[in-house]
Formats: structure tokens, sequence, C-alpha cells
């Protein structure tokens, strides 16, 4: 099975973010970057598919020159080759414009699956998958836990809300957005980075911006709140008030 | 006619020395006992040569050890003086049965002139006639040595058979009694001869034996234990320079010790020179705490693969151990990945067996290949890989953690780099322990600064065998200090230190670093001073201060400048393990019982009233286990380090 995993670069989950100067993008001078973490899941998920029934991995990507560390990255990890569509002006772009860059180096590859992350780290749209899937006419799935090969085409696992799960069978080709924490991502070895030397990288130019329908106006830090709120009772009901709160409002337990 | 000249000096015949009977030879050997003497001597080593050829092409076909340099041959010639000639190691370590060792070896080298001489008189070619002077000295000096001999070899066959300690196997080994057996005869055989006279039956017998036990002895040499008879010298003269030393991987196919066509010359030499002894295992961590893993096994599976495959084999060194722990010809994955690289086999071992650079051979061979597959050791990468820390933390935690104390950052005008690793930059104890520190150095008025952003050195991940990620850190370390400008740099962790100043080597110079202990120790006559001696503190050495860095009197100095030192049973280098080190501290847990648990009983029992550490992951691996193993209702002893134990006798810093 020939698979396409797009993958996305965003910034590193540490990284100390600052607005630019037009608040319209952060700065990204300096800036430590990392493959989007539904990605590697989408990623790892595809690699192990792959060890289950042979096939080819391809992973792709869309930014500038930064980007093929993640690539370089993917693969080492297994992924067979790598296509980098060259293009510095993402943020001009909203998430029609990417899929059609996406869309644009997909059909020449025609994959029986395609892969991507549910959502992004940065953004958070959570459409380029949905999109690109209804520009290349195949159909899609989103929020996967497993996929699963079947005879007919492949049997995803989809998380619904409140602990529910939707199986489903969908023929090929076919696009799935993958959830994180379905599998177990792998480290990268030595072996495979020495490997992926030889692998091969194509790069293909990005097509020009055209009109855009979304447009970012501003873009700006949370801002802190601080907030006291003084829990009263016995010491019982403090307890399962104040376990709730843990629970539900800072969820830390 | 040499029969006449003889029976002139018949003991008797001189005066003076009748009391002490007189070394007789057989006084003549036939053509036919001549040509059997030769037919058995050309047997006996055809069968040493056919067993041991194979042996010999199986060491030099292994791969050449690139780094391998002669450099320093003065250090390596000491070595071997103090070590195998001296036997200073054998009996250091393990003084009675190291004594009996040593005679018994003393005695062969005081004999190979005897038994050059016995054949040669077997072929009437006899050169140290026992009537000369010189004759009449030296073996009346060998029976000396053979009395000594023949009582060290029955004690220590006493010792293996009767009183049978674990670590010499569970395993009876009946060539090894055998092999004693023969000794003894020797020795008997020699001594029987000072009281035959040299034209009687006897004395013929007592050459023949003497003359077969030898030959029987020299074919059992190379399948046996007492292979070290010819390999050990030459293994003490030719091992890595440098404890624990790793060697850099070598091109682009070297993953470390994947299959026997990775296992190098040394590797392979140091494998058949194993004598079986059991010291590796006897102060090991795991083993001792029922683990799989067996220093001593991990040796002779490497032998007994390179027996089956060979040293040009594909076949995995390393495979999953079956439900019932079997692993065939193959080493122990579980078993590899036990190890704490606390570094007591390779200080224990007098053969000059070089344990961790196998055991973490073996790992990178695993790691670096992704054959290793642990949920926590793939989270520690991962961990290691995106947040540059062995915690799993956010970076920004460090820099919280900094502001907060507000420790400067280094810019080239303070004179050290406080080095803050993983602990002291995120663990809650081991920031107390820092933080303690810079008040110690703030209160000798040293200027210090950290780093702006600081990753983990990468011990654990070297340790692992993850090259990979390795690499990336110590690129990442040693750029960030040159950047800095960096001349000087102080830790609190021995792990840091010891991976910064030495492992780092391989990718480039870092500035000098030091352990907190040695600065301290060198200010010592600044620091305050508990005259009072108030307190008893049992110090406990960490393995990368001690064994790998070998600075024990420093931290003891601090401790005896804070309180009244007490020892813990094993101390110095043979310091028992905390249990952390190799990355096994974030690992989960341990399958038997836990090291951590083991050794804080024993520091407890000392009844000191404080813990004294050194090492911040000692001192992580403490706190519960002092907890654990103290008796309900009882106070544990007060866990603190050198730092701390410092810092609480600083004058109390005033508001001002």
């Amino acid at each position: 099975m020939k698979i396409l995993v797009a993958i996305k670069q965003v910034p590193e989950r540490d990284a100390q973010i600052h607005i630019a100067a037009d608040g319209k993008w952060i700065e990204e001078d300096d800036l430590a970057y990392t493959i989007n973490e539904p990605d590697a899941y989408a990623l790892e998920e595809a690699l192990q598919l792959k060890e289950k029934i042979g096939g080819e991995v391809i992973a792709l990507c869309a930014g500038p020159e930064r980007v093929t560390s993640t690539l370089r990255d993917a693969l080492a990890k297994g992924a067979d080759r790598a296509i980098h569509i060259e293009a510095d002006d993402l943020a001009e772009r909203d998430t029609l414009g990417i899929a059609e860059l996406l869309a644009a180096a997909v059909k020449a590859e025609s994959p029986d699956l395609i892969l991507t992350g549910l959502q992004s780290d940065d953004l958070g749209l959570g459409q380029t998958g949905v999109v690109l899937a209804e520009l290349l006419g195949i159909p899609h799935a989103t929020i996967i836990m497993q996929v699963e090969k079947t005879d007919t085409g492949l049997r995803v696992k989809r998380e619904l809300e409140d602990g529910w799960f939707q199986h489903v069978d969908m023929p090929l080709p076919a696009l799935l957005t993958i959830q994180s924490g379905g599998n177990k991502l792998r480290y990268a070895t030595l072996m495979g980075i020495k490997k992926a030397k030889t692998k091969e990288t194509s790069t293909v130019a990005a097509d020009a911006v055209t009109s855009t329908a979304l447009e970012l106006a501003r873009i700006y830090l949370p801002e802190k709140q601080k907030q006291t709120t003084m829990i009263t009772g016995t010491p019982d009901q403090i307890a399962a008030q104040l376990v709730e709160k843990l629970k539900f409002e800072v969820r830390v337990i | 006619m040499v029969a006449v000249h003889s029976a002139s000096s018949s003991p008797a015949a001189l005066p003076g020395t009748f009391l002490i009977p007189a070394f007789a030879e057989p006084a003549h050997f036939s053509v036919l006992e001549m040509g059997l003497l030769t037919a058995c001597t050309l047997i006996s080593g055809g069968l040493f040569f056919w067993r041991f050829g194979p042996i010999l092409r199986t060491i030099l076909q292994s791969k050449k050890d690139q780094d391998f340099s002669l450099h320093p041959l003065g250090r390596r010639m000491w070595e071997v003086f103090w070590e195998v000639l001296c036997q200073a190691k054998v009996i250091e370590q393990r003084p009675a049965p190291g004594i009996a060792h040593a005679f018994v070896f003393w005695g062969f080298l005081a004999f190979a002139l005897v038994s050059l001489n016995h054949f040669a008189s077997g072929l009437r070619l006899g050169f140290l006639p026992p009537e000369s002077v010189v004759g009449r000295f030296y073996f009346d000096f060998a029976a000396v040595w053979a009395v000594l001999v023949a009582a060290s070899i029955a004690s220590l066959f006493v010792r293996r058979f009767i009183i049978r300690p674990i670590w010499l196997g569970r395993k009876v080994s009946y060539e090894s009694g055998f092999i004693a057996f023969l000794i003894f005869l020797l020795m008997v055989t020699y001594l029987g001869a000072f009281f035959a006279t040299e034209d009687s039956p006897a004395i013929k017998a007592l050459w023949w034996t003497h003359t077969l036990a030898l030959l029987v002895f020299l074919p059992l040499i190379p399948h046996t234990k007492h292979l070290h008879l010819v390999l050990s010298p030459l293994t003490v003269f030719l091992k890595r320079d440098g404890f624990s030393k790793i060697p850099p991987l070598s091109g682009d196919e070297d993953f470390g010790l994947v299959a026997g066509k990775d296992v190098t010359q040394l590797v392979a030499l140091q494998t058949y020179s194993c004598v079986e002894c059991g010291r590796c295992t006897e102060h090991c961590p795991a083993a001792t705490t029922g683990k799989v893993l067996n220093p001593k096994e991990i040796i002779l599976g490497m032998r007994s693969y390179l027996n089956v495959f060979g040293a040009a084999s594909d076949s995995p060194l390393l495979v999953e151990t079956a439900a019932n722990g079997a692993s065939g010809s193959h080493l122990s994955m579980e078993a590899a990945f036990q190890c704490t690289t606390c570094g007591s086999c390779e200080f224990q071992c007098p053969v000059g067996i070089q344990h961790l650079p196998i055991i973490v051979g073996l790992r990178r061979g695993a790691t670096n290949t992704g054959a290793w597959e642990d949920t926590y050791g793939t989270k520690l990468f991962l961990a290691l890989e995106k947040n540059g820390n062995a915690l799993g933390l956010s970076a920004s935690e460090r820099d919280k953690f900094v502001a907060k104390q507000g420790f400067p950052i280094f810019d080239g005008t303070q004179e050290y780099c406080l080095w803050l690793g993983c602990m002291g930059g995120y663990d809650p104890k081991g920031r107390e322990i820092i933080a303690d520190f810079a008040r110690v150095m703030d209160f000798l008025g040293t200027t210090f600064g950290v780093l702006k952003k600081e990753k983990c050195t990468g011990d654990s991940a070297r340790r692992l065998g993850n090259d990979l990620v390795f690499q990336t850190l110590a690129e990442h370390g040693l750029k960030a200090l040159e950047t800095a400008k960096v001349q000087k740099i102080v830790a609190i962790c021995p792990h840091c230190v010891r991976t910064i100043s030495n492992d780092w080597r391989e990718y480039g110079i870092a500035p000098e670093i030091e352990h907190h202990s040695e600065f301290m120790a060198r200010h010592k006559d600044r620091l305050p001073q508990d005259n009072w001696k108030s307190g008893s503190i049992v110090y406990h050495d960490p393995c990368y201060l001690g064994r790998y860095r070998g600075v024990y009197d420093e931290p003891r100095t601090i401790v005896e400048q804070n309180g009244f030192l007490v020892e813990a049973p094993r101390n110095h280098e043979r310091s028992f393990c905390c249990g952390a080190g190799g990355g096994l501290a974030f690992l989960g847990e341990e399958s038997g019982e836990r090291v951590s648990h083991v050794r804080a009983k024993e520091l407890a029992d000392t009844g000191a009233q404080m813990v004294g550490t050194a090492c911040p992951f000692c001192n992580t691996m403490f706190r519960d286990a002092l907890t654990a193993v103290t008796p309900h209702g009882k106070a544990p002893p007060q866990l603190l380090d050198i730092a701390q134990l410092t810092a609480r006798h600083l004058p109390p810093i005033l508001p001002n």
C-alpha cells in the first residue's frame, strides 16, 4: 500500500513565542521547530501499517527550507522518501490554499491512503485534511484512533465524545485524520538517520498565492487571568469541590 | 658415568647439609623413554594448539579496534607488573583466596626453570644439575614454593568444592577440580623427588607422573578457565586506556555490538580471558538483587556466542529472552538493560576485562538499530530529543527556577559556569542542593553564572546506547559553552562531570569541569567547621565520582568538616550502587529487590544520624528508600548532600 503522510512543522511546545511587529503572526527567528504532534502519530500509524502489510510511506511537507529537518526526521523514523513543497509564504495562505498546494503534490503520487494529524498545534483549525480529501474527491474520516486493513478497504476507529467510539468501514483510496495517543511513538535511531541520508527528498515549487477567503486579523497571547476562589464547607465538601475543580477546571487529575 | 659422579655427591657426603634432603633426578633415560617423552610432548602440544588455534583465529579475525593505541606504554607496563606479577588486585580485593592464588602463580613462575630442566633432563639435556651450587639452591627454592603451592591449591580446592561461594557459579566445575588435583600432583611429585634416590624405581615413577601431569594439563588449558594463564597478561597489557571507556563508532555501518561482526579484537580477547572467578557478580548491584543480569554470564555468553557463530556472524548478539529465561547461544536483552553502569565489575576484574564498553556496546547495538523497544526508554529519548532534559519537563521550568533563585546568567565576567544539570535545574531536591551550593559559592566570594539555555549532557542516552541523542546533546552543550566563552565549570552531579569531561571528548573539548566536592575541598579552610562534630554522617560514594573519577577523599573532607564521618561496610572502590545509573533511574520498576533499598539499609544500619551524598541521583534514590527500610515509628536518618551539609553551617544571610 502506498501511504502518504502530510506533515506540518510547528514551533516546539515550550518555545518562547513572541508576536511579530505587525501583530499578524509570530516572530519566526530563533524559534525551534518540530513535527506537529498529531502528525507524528499519523506518521507512526503509517509506519506500523507498512510494517504489517508492506508498501511505501511518503512524507509530505509544505514550508520554507527549515521544514526539511522535520522531513529528515520522518525519513529517519522509517519513511521511504519525502516531498518538500517549497513555500515561504504559508502564513499568507488560508486552509484552502494550503490544501490546494498539498493536493497538487498528492495527485502526482496517487497514493492509496493519505494520513494527516487531526489538527495542528499552532493554528488548530483541524480542516486541512478534510479540505484536501474534498479537493481529491476521496472519502475521509476524522479523529481516528486505529486503522485496520480489510479485504475491501479499511476499518477505522473514530473517537466520539464522552468515551464513545465509532467503527467505520471505508473504501480506498481514502484520507484519515489521526488523533494523538493512539500508538506509541518510536524514537529516531542512529541507524535510521544514517539510512535517511540515502533516501530521496524531492522538492516541488509552490504555485503563487491567488486569492484567500480568510485573513488573520490579529493574533495575541492568551490574556492571563488570576482568580481566587474560596471553597467553604465541611472538610468533606471542600475536598469534593477541590477534586471537582482540579479535575474539570484545572484538569490536572 | 653420570651416575658415578652424582653418587659421590650424595647428600650424606656433604658435611652440614645432610639434614635437608636433596632433590634427585632419575639417573638414566633409555632411548625408548626419550622417544616416548618426545611423542607424548608432541601429542600434548599438538592437542593444545588444536584447541587453542580456533580461539586465536577468532580473536585475530575479529574486527580491529579502530581507536586502539598502545599509549601510555608506561602505565600498561606498570599494570602488568602490579596486577599480574605482583597480583596486587587479586590479593587486595579478596585477600585470603587472593594470597592462595598468588602463591600458585608465583610458584608457577618459580617452576618455569624447573619444568624446562625437567623435560631437558628426560632428553639427557639437563642444564641444572641438582648437585651444582646453583641447582642445589634453585631446587630448594622451588621446593619452598612447591609447599606453598600445594597448600594453596588444596585450600582453594576446599573453597571451591566444600565452602562453595555462590560467585563461582551454581554448577560445580569438575574440570577445575581435576586441574587443582593435577597442580597438587605436580607439587607432590616434585617434593617426593627429595626423598628418593636417583636410581630407585620410585624416582622414575615420580618423574613420569610429574611429566604426565604437565602434559595432561597443557591441552586442558584452551577450553577451560585456565586459558587465563596464557591470555590474561596480554589482556591486562592491552586493555583500553581509561575506566569504562566507550569507543567511538567507526564508519557508517557501526552501530555498536549488534552481531558477531561488530565484536572487536579487544572484546574477543577479553571474553576468552575470563577466569570465571565471579568477582564481577559478587559486586554487581543487579546480580545481587535478583535481576537477570550477571556480568560474568555476559562475558561467558559472548564467548559461547563466538564459539558457536564466529567473529563474522550476522546473527544478533542480543535477543529477547524466552519465557523460561533461555536465550540460546545469544545474550539476553533484558539483562543488558539492567546494568546500572556502576562499574564494580570492571573495577574488580583481575584479568583486565572491561565490562562496561561491552555492556554499553550491546545496548548501543540494540538502541541505535531500534531493536530495543521499551516504553520508558522511548519516553526518555523523546523527552531528551524534545525537551532537552531527562525529566521531560518544559525548558521554561528551568528558566523560572533560575529567575526565582536570582542566579546570574554566565556572561564571561564570572569565574565559574555553574552547570545545573537535569536534577539541579528541574528536580525539587536537586534544586535545593544547587541552591545550597550557590550559597556556599557566594559565601566564598566566588563569582559564577549559569547558562541561559542548558540541555542534558546526554549521560543516560550515552549509557543506554542512544548515540544519536547523545551526539546531538553533546554537540549542543559544547557549542553553548563555547559561545558563552566558559573557562571553568563546576557541577553537583558526578554524571554530568563524567560525561562532559570524558564522553564529550568524542565531539570536542569541553572547558575544565570539576565536581562540587573537589571545589569545596579546595576551599575547606575558608568554609565553616563543626568543631564539635555534633552529628555522625555516613558517606555514600557515588559510582561516577568514586570508581569513575577516583574522587574519594574530597567529599570525605567536607563530611568530616561538618560532623563525624562513618564508613559504610562497602566504601571507596567497593561502594555499592544506588541503582540510578546507566539510565535506570528512568526505566521504571525493577524486578527483584530494589538496589536502592539494599544500599539504604546498609547505610541506615551504620546507625549514623545522617546520610551524606554527593550525587543528586543517589540522593533521589535514597529519599524513598531510607523511609522504606526504616522500621515503622522510627525516623530515618537525615539525607543531605555535601553542599547542604556545608550550607547548614553558613552564617544566615542578613537582610540589608
